[in-house]
């Protein structure tokens, strides 16, 4: 295939968890399967291209996660990339900010509606710990690390991304995430992609084929 | 009556702690002490110049100078061994003198401000750090100020260059802000004052509403940490009346020389993106230890790894150990960064010869336990 182009969105803002770190293990991956990367990094004031083959977005705090939003929103790219075959992967709050409703504070917000799922404020006591997790469609046993407030409820055009051994996942202790098409949710930070690298792997496979 | 027996009956435990269980006895007399008399903060700081210390890195070096600084004033008590969360206050405080400088967990100071009524507070930074606890960098920030504006006797000192102290102190009614020329915050993309995205130029920020490092009381040459801890510690100690002292430098790095199994090394607590980057910094040597630790005090979770650069330590002959030292191995790995992940601390060690100079950068638990062998 020709050049795996991921883009970082927002590192500057969505960079709280060391989430910029599943762009590093995509392009290690990449390298050591014999595929040609990049990175792109697009802050909130670049415009999102709409030539990427994987996407990401991580972890936040409350006012980065909404002037991310709002930035994702001046334009259509993420949308029309996605429909054109792309890979998005989500992490914590950018997970959140792609789904149709979420809460920031006491305001419930409109998200991008890449996912079909709903995120509530949730309750005072936070999600925080170690995530031990199966994924059925991935066909893989995942770890993480999870830090948020919302609880997930997914529609009908979702699945679960895993099933939940040990911690809360999207806030009942039985699933984490959700995946829609090549649009994959999750609240599992470590990064993610360096405890699990073998999803690093899948998601450039899929995104190979677009 | 009811305090004087309260004071005694923490003395005994500290005391029984010391002899049976051979600990420091510090924690458990302020523990007793707050159970049985909770209002003990407030009684104690009575007829005492308190003066608090806290920030995300370089409490413990900056209580330590300023302490020395303002001894000279008169009896001091403080905390020296960084037991900072209100018991170990109220143990320190159990302690006749005339003054108390003392080292406050981020959490704990709106709790210690109300309290104990202080003459001045030092804030010296707040970034990302043990995330499992603190949650949001914002909601740290956010508790300091409501403490700052509701107690308008004393006097704020902080480094305003650090977004989130500018804005703790942004409606102080007594403030030194101090500003070392600027400098680029790696949780600093969002203004926590009114949530936008904060403009930087260069060095220095500047939001539509109102939110600057410009304008600073106190204006000081940039430099490293270290430095700048130094230079505040100064700057509350004058304000309390103190004579300025000079200050090595390399006592706020919080760095100890030891051998470690025959092996001249240097020691560095690192515990958060912030203090890993600076202590990368000064990196001089060839031979490297990491030893990475996820216990609650280092903080539960390593993903934060992933948010320092480690350039500075490429082509070095590097060790990697502790008890999340996969972690630390396979991040350094993928950025290309070759290094040997040993099994134990003390295999580390056996990587190196005792013509070698190692230097050490360790997770908090695993830095106390290096210094105490």
């Amino acid at each position: 295939m020709s050049q795996l182009r991921i883009i970082r969105i927002h590192n500057e803002l969505l960079g709280t968890y060391g989430d910029q770190g599943n762009a590093e293990v995509l392009a290690f991956r990449a390298k050591h399967l014999g595929i040609d990367s990049i990175i792109i990094d697009i802050s909130y004031d670049q415009a999102i291209p709409r030539d990427g083959s994987i996407y990401l977005l991580g972890g936040a705090e409350n006012a980065a996660q909404l002037l991310s939003l709002e930035a994702m929103k001046r334009d259509n790219a993420l949308k029309d990339a996605i429909a054109d075959g792309a890979v998005l992967l989500a992490v914590c709050a950018g997970f959140q900010i792609i789904g149709n409703t979420f809460w920031a504070g006491d305001k419930k917000v409109d998200g991008l509606g890449l996912l079909d799922i709903e995120t509530d404020a949730g309750t005072d006591q936070r999600c925080v710990g170690d995530v031990v997790a199966h994924s059925s469609i991935f066909n893989l046993d995942l770890i993480g690390f999870e830090n948020h407030a919302g609880r997930t409820v997914l529609g009908s055009s979702t699945k679960p991304f895993a099933t939940v051994t040990s911690g809360f996942g999207n806030g009942d202790g039985k699933t984490d995430g959700a995946v829609q098409g090549n649009v994959i949710g999750t609240y599992m930070h470590g990064p993610v992609l360096a405890r699990t690298p073998a999803l690093a792997d899948l998601l450039i496979a899929r995104a190979s084929t677009h | 009556m009811r305090l004087q027996l309260s004071l005694f009956l923490s003395r005994l435990a500290g005391f029984l702690s010391q002899k049976i269980l051979r600990r420091s006895g510090e924690t458990i007399q302020g523990k007793v002490l707050l159970t049985l008399y909770p209002n003990a903060l407030t009684t104690l700081s009575k007829n005492r110049s308190i003066v608090l210390v806290s920030g995300t890195n370089g409490k413990t070096s900056t209580t330590r100078a300023l302490a020395q600084l303002i001894s000279q004033l008169g009896t001091t008590v403080t905390n020296k061994t960084g037991s900072n969360l209100d018991r170990g206050s109220a143990t320190m405080l159990m302690q006749p003198s005339q003054y108390a400088v003392l080292e406050v967990d981020e959490l704990y100071l709106p709790r210690l401000i109300a309290q104990t009524h202080p003459r001045a507070v030092l804030l010296l930074n707040l970034s990302r750090d043990q995330l499992h606890r603190m949650h949001e960098v914002q909601k740290v920030a956010d508790r300091w100020k409501r403490a700052v504006d509701s107690a308008p006797d004393t006097l704020f000192i902080g480094d305003s260059d650090d977004p989130f102290v500018a804005y703790a102190l942004s409606d102080a009614q007594k403030k030194i802000r101090v500003s070392f020329g600027g400098r680029r915050h790696s949780d600093g993309a969002v203004c926590p004052s009114c949530g936008i995205y904060l403009r930087w130029s260069g060095n220095n920020f500047a939001c539509v509403c109102g939110l600057t490092n410009a304008h600073a009381d106190e204006n000081r040459a940039p430099g490293p940490a270290a430095y700048r801890n130094a230079e505040l510690a100064n700057i509350a100690g004058s304000a309390v009346g103190a004579k300025s002292m000079t200050f090595d430098i390399k006592s706020f790095e919080r760095a100890v020389e030891k051998n470690i199994s025959g092996i001249p090394s240097s020691i560095r607590l690192v515990k958060n993106p912030a203090s890993w980057s600076e202590a990368l910094a000064t990196v001089k040597g060839n031979n490297i230890i990491l030893i990475l630790n996820a216990r609650e005090v280092d903080g539960i979770d390593t993903s934060w790894l992933w948010d320092v650069s480690f350039d500075a330590l490429r082509g070095k002959k590097i060790i990697v150990c502790g008890e999340r030292a996969h972690d630390i191995h396979y991040r350094l790995h993928v950025a290309g960064i070759e290094n040997t992940q040993a099994k134990s601390v003390s295999a580390a060690f056996a990587h190196f010869a005792a013509t070698d100079n190692v230097e050490v950068l360790a997770a908090y638990t695993a830095f106390t336990q290096l210094v105490s062998l």
